[in-house]
């Protein structure tokens, strides 16, 4: 029993990750039809994003509890979602907007062409700042005082503090991204935008900055969720973008691609499978499946398990 | 070239053209003088009177230079054609006074750039500072010329001699360069090596000698590539029997051969395939697993050809695999799709490894020491002398390779002009109108998939036996995006263009070794770069130029003018 | 006059006098969710017939269209071409021998015209990949036969000079009719057009009209829908008009011109939007 709820925290933990990485692809995706495919790598700049700031902070070792998560725990998030935030807007300017117009192939192929820049920038260029780790390995994430390997005993589970956090950080955000998208201007326009472009940009709406908006929006929850991994795993790298990206895409396309509640759900579902497969099963097939389930979704069911809106995809 | 505008160039087209010969002179000169006080770095330009290998490149260009400035005071006129082939094209001169001196700049950058040693520019001797004055002088002189109209050599007609000789002629430049090229050894002169080799390519087009060369093209396909295998043949005589330059050229074949398997997927049908390089990882692997490695897990001893067929088969049959979902699945999803298998295979190959899973590739470790082949007791693992010419292990895989490529370009031309191929653009063009005319989507599609795969695993068996060993990580996705980036930057659709591509993204690294860590970054920037500025590649299929710039009217009408000028070139009296 | 053997033949048939049934829908019902588009209609078509299909905006024209070409698999009803149950997939449909052309044109446009109408004779070709790569003598005959066909067709419809044109740069009469010659490039029996004449000049409108005459005498059924009603009358044999889904009248054009509830239909009740493709 005690296995099961062990499990099954550890599948909502990893879930929470997929889920608010896969928020970005599904935003994106709704407005503009793109698989953002360096979204990984903005999930990855957030995370050297927040160690950044960390690093400059002087890299402090033995916080109190109360620095630890009172000022350096939220500099290091909002450091980390300016990073990743700004990196996106950048990437549309640059790659995508350029590009609208142009068959689908074009915006498609560049963004793997970002998704490899990034990588690289970071891999080659990271480790020559002064004072900062080699990125070519992986780098060992900060410890937080209060998170990083602590934990509550609750009725002999034993409750890990990033799983705490990682829960905590996937109701904040969905509750501000719900408030942004039913309470705000820009929100409503996002989802003007989402249905009909063309009406909307008639209807008087800058679809760019919507656009920019959306980007900017899954960008700034990937960067949480790369802070959340760098606390719950250890450690960080520069190629920790592609499989999580994988993942989230497919927890993305699970929950109906566009759907933005979907890809929460898809998140959560992918992660307590991924956890109870490796429970039961050996952990050299288990990327496998996630391939295989991506894969099924695609071809049978590509409107996701939620069934929100079918996507024509011709 | 407008730089100066055309009031100008009437009032100061004559003494300019004075200055521009001048100029040229003086270029045709430099090259007679030392260049470098040095014979450390750029070949050696050290001695009067004996240019090095890239001083008689330079002095090539500033002789034809000469030549057609000189000739442009009298105007050669080519029959009835003389408004078409106005040799003061300044286009022409002005372009080739702008490659002298842009190469002259990259060589003297080279020259202090590497100069730490021997104190930075003092190194230069005079000849480097007069070519570099003389290539000023002349490009100064030549945007002052005024540019005909129609200065295109494109439609003169021409018989068919001229044309055959000019396209032997033009393949044997190209072998002597890409020899040349490859056996630099220093960076730096690789490096001015491709300025010029890019510079003359753009020269040639400004001058409408590559729109010649492509009709001549058309008209005498055989020839061009008899021609071409002929020269592709007897590039191992060039190398002197050293294996290192061979290693790196059938490396570049290999590639080149996956990617042109991956341009019948991507370029034809228009299907984006992101987990290619697992066609190449199935052909490798059965040949592999069959061959007579002490780790060979099926070893059975069958002739080669068989081997490749065997491999071949396998590679499609995991094709249709892959190509299975299109029925219902199409565009980026499809990418997704094709990504996902090729990361299931990859995975599984390391997991067949005898603990997760049966034994047949020795996991991780993959299949080492697979023996040469041995062809009717010729043993591909030994240098061979034919002709007083050593052929070396690495050149009897590469001649191996060349026949593959041949038959790959074959297949991909063949397939591309018949009625598969009009389907396949049909079916790029307008997916729903083409099965409303009958096309039958969906068999296109899985053809398409299934025969790039047999191509790609053709080529991973003899990959197997060249590099003696086969492990999963060959296969890595980063791979796949390499050999799309060769499709999306060499030219989608077309053949000369992959082979571009390839050569770029395989000589380079290799010829560059320093630029061999920042290769990654630059091929991402790169493909950001094409996708904005040339989405259709360096050699473009003009359909797919078009489909790339779909709202250029422009464009469309200036290809539909070839297209029909090209007509009744071809058919002088059939096609009214 | 085109004098391909698919040409001959069509023309034999016709000269015998065959007017049997080629095309008959009957009861045909299609139903989006809860929204009833095509609602219970009976048509036949004979050979060499030209029959009219007419309606006000949304009566469910072009929905009728695409259940007869495979497109939309009627919910209710069945088509027979020839005695046969229509097969699903358009291009079975079309291989069947029920060609057609689009109310947006769609061709392909970065295609020379005489590419455009090859595409039209994939499915009466054989070549497969083997004959292609090997270019063994069936791949070239076939190909030979091929251009020769389309530009035969090309001038049928009057392009001679329009093969090497890409489709996108011909003026829009001249797309029109070489989607026409692309549909007829399938070797059909029936022929669909939609709305052939959409935005077309009077002038334009009457080569259409002697086009199809045209292709009528060739031996072909023609099913067209148009809302110019002149040209509609002059041109058919017979119309049938679609309103709100069903067959409100059909019969002989002066028959259906009389008919006041057409009149009715068009000037009365204004409709909803076309459903569109």
């Amino acid at each position: 029993m005690d296995v099961i709820i062990e499990q099954c925290l550890n599948g909502l933990s990893l879930g929470s990750l997929y889920a608010l990485i896969a928020v970005g692809y599904t935003v994106v995706y709704g407005i503009v039809q793109l698989i953002n495919f360096a979204h990984g790598e903005i999930f990855m700049v957030g995370a050297f994003g927040s160690l950044t700031i960390w690093l400059l902070a002087g890299s402090p070792t033995d916080m109190s509890i109360g620095f630890a998560l009172g000022v350096m725990l939220p500099l290091m998030v909002i450091g980390g979602i300016i990073f990743s935030v700004l990196t996106a807007m950048l990437t549309e300017k640059i790659a995508y907007k350029p590009l609208r117009s142009a068959p689908r192939l074009a915006p498609f192929i560049s963004a793997i062409g970002i998704s490899v820049f990034l990588q690289e920038l970071v891999r080659l260029f990271y480790g020559q700042i002064p004072g900062f780790p080699d990125a070519r390995n992986k780098i060992k994430y900060p410890t937080i005082t209060g998170i990083s390997g602590a934990s509550v005993d609750i009725g002999g589970v034993q409750l890990k503090m990033t799983t705490v956090f990682i829960l905590c950080a996937l109701a904040i955000c969905t509750l501000f991204l719900w408030f942004y998208i039913n309470r705000t201007k820009v929100g409503r326009a996002m989802v003007a935008t989402s249905q009909d472009q063309m009406t909307a940009r008639l209807m008087g709406i800058d679809v760019d900055h919507v656009i920019l908006s959306a980007f900017a929006v899954g960008a700034g929850l990937a960067a949480v969720a790369g802070i959340a991994q760098g606390l719950y795993i250890g450690d960080i790298g520069y190629k920790m973008g592609f499989m999580a990206g994988m993942k989230a895409f497919t927890a993305a396309v699970l929950g109906g691609i566009g759907n933005i509640n979907g890809a929460v759900v898809g998140g959560l579902v992918l992660g307590v499978v991924e956890a109870f497969a490796s429970q039961l099963g050996d952990t050299a097939w288990k990327d496998v499946w996630a391939f295989v389930i991506l894969i099924l979704v695609l071809v049978f069911r590509p409107q996701g398990i939620m069934g929100a809106k079918v996507v024509d995809r011709a | 070239m407008t730089i100066v505008s055309p009031e100008l160039q009437s009032r100061y087209g004559k003494p300019a053209r004075i200055v521009a010969i001048v100029g040229a002179a003086i270029m045709v000169f430099a090259p007679m003088v030392p260049w470098v006080y040095t014979g450390k770095i750029l070949d050696d330009m050290r001695r009067a009177f004996d240019p090095s290998g890239l001083q008689i490149l330079f002095e090539l260009v500033a002789l034809v230079l000469l030549g057609v400035l000189v000739t442009s005071m009298f105007g050669v006129k080519l029959g009835k054609y003389k408004n078409v082939v106005a040799w003061n094209s300044t286009a022409l001169a002005a372009s080739l006074g702008g490659l002298g001196y842009i190469a002259a700049i990259v060589l003297a950058v080279a020259v202090v750039g590497s100069q730490k040693g021997l104190g930075g520019l003092a190194a230069a001797e005079p000849g480097l500072w007069i070519a570099l004055a003389g290539s000023v002088i002349a490009s100064a002189g030549s945007v002052f010329l005024r540019k005909s109209p129609r200065a295109t050599l494109a439609k003169v007609p021409s018989p068919a001699w001229v044309q055959i000789l000019a396209l032997v002629a033009v393949v044997a430049m190209v072998l002597f360069m890409a020899a040349f090229a490859v056996n630099l050894t220093e960076v730096e002169s690789f490096l001015v090596c491709c300025v010029f080799i890019v510079a003359a390519v753009f020269v040639f087009r400004a001058t409408g000698v590559m729109g010649w060369l492509s009709i001549a093209t058309a008209n005498n396909r055989k020839v061009l590539m008899l021609a071409a295998f002929a020269a592709a043949f007897i590039f191992p005589a060039t190398q002197d029997g050293s294996d290192a330059n061979m290693t790196v050229v059938a490396q570049v074949l290999i590639f080149a051969g996956t990617a042109l398997g991956l341009n019948i997927v991507v370029g034809l049908a228009g299907l984006l395939d992101m987990g290619y390089i697992a066609f190449l990882g199935a052909g490798a692997f059965t040949a592999a697993v069959l061959s007579r490695s002490a780790y060979a897990t099926f070893s059975i001893d069958l002739p080669f050809p068989v081997v490749v067929l065997i491999s071949g088969t396998v590679a499609a049959l995991f094709g249709l695999l892959i190509g299975s979902p299109t029925l219902r699945v199409s565009g980026d999803y499809l990418a997704i799709v094709t990504l996902a298998f090729g990361e299931i295979f990859r995975i599984t190959m390391v997991n067949l490894d005898g603990t997760d899973g049966p034994n047949i590739t020795h996991g991780s470790n993959g299949i080492p020491a697979i023996p040469n082949l041995d062809f009717f007791g010729f043993d591909f693992g030994k240098s061979h002398e034919i002709f007083g010419i050593t052929i070396t292990r690495q050149a009897n895989y590469y001649l191996l390779l060349l026949v593959v490529i041949a038959i790959v370009i074959a297949v991909f031309a063949n397939l591309n002009h018949s009625r598969i191929g009009r389907g396949w653009v049909a079916i790029r063009e307008d997916e729903m109108a083409a099965e409303a005319m009958g096309v039958n989507t969906f068999t296109l599609k899985l053809l398409a998939f299934a025969g790039g795969a047999f191509l790609a695993g053709m080529v991973g068996a003899v990959k197997a036996y060249k590099d003696t060993s086969v492990t999963p990580d060959q296969f890595v996705f980063l791979e796949s995006c390499f050999l799309l980036s060769a499709v999306v930057l060499g030219g989608m659709g077309t053949v000369m263009g992959v082979l571009i591509g390839a050569t770029i993204l395989k000589l380079l690294p290799e010829k560059l070794r320093f630029f061999d860590d920042y290769r990654m970054l630059i091929f991402g920037a790169l493909l950001v770069v094409m996708m904005r500025f040339r989405p259709e590649g360096i050699v473009a299929d003009e359909r797919r130029q078009m489909e790339f710039h779909d709202e250029d009217e422009e464009l469309a009408d200036e290809v539909e003018e070839e297209l029909v000028t090209h007509h009744d070139l071809l058919n002088p009296e059939g096609g009214k | 006059m085109v004098k391909t053997e698919y040409a001959k033949a069509v023309i034999a048939a016709t000269h015998t006098e065959d007017r049997s049934v080629l095309l008959e829908a009957s009861n045909v019902t299609m139903q989006f969710g809860g929204l009833t588009a095509v609602d219970d209609v009976s048509l036949s078509i004979r050979n060499g017939e030209i029959v009219g299909l007419i309606g006000p905006n949304g009566a469910g024209k072009t929905t009728f269209f695409n259940c007869l070409t495979g497109l939309y698999k009627p919910t209710a009803g069945q088509v027979r071409f020839r005695g046969e149950l229509l097969p699903p997939q358009p291009r079975n449909v079309v291989k069947a021998g029920i060609a057609r052309t689009f109310q947006n044109i769609r061709l392909f446009h970065n295609m020379t015209a005489l590419e455009n109408v090859m595409v039209g004779m994939y499915c009466r070709t054989k070549t497969n990949a083997i004959d292609a790569i090997f270019r063994l003598p069936r791949h070239r005959r076939e190909e030979r036969e091929c251009t020769e066909k389309a530009r035969r067709w090309l001038s049928f419809v009057g392009l001679e000079g329009a093969e090497n044109h890409l489709s996108r740069n011909l003026p829009y009469g001249d797309q029109r009719r070489l989607e026409i010659a692309r549909a007829l490039a399938t070797e059909p029996g029936l022929l669909l057009l939609d709305e052939p004449t959409a935005g077309m000049n009077p002038n334009e409108t009457r080569e259409a009209e002697d086009l199809i005459f045209k292709i009528r005498d060739l031996g072909l059924a023609v099913l067209v829908i148009e809302h110019d009603m002149r040209f509609i009358f002059s041109l058919c044999d017979r119309v049938a008009c679609l309103v709100r889904g069903a067959v409100l009248v059909e019969g002989p054009p002066s028959h259906v011109q009389a008919d006041e509830r057409v009149i009715e239909a068009y000037i009365g009740a204004p409709q909803d939007d076309e459903d569109g493709e």
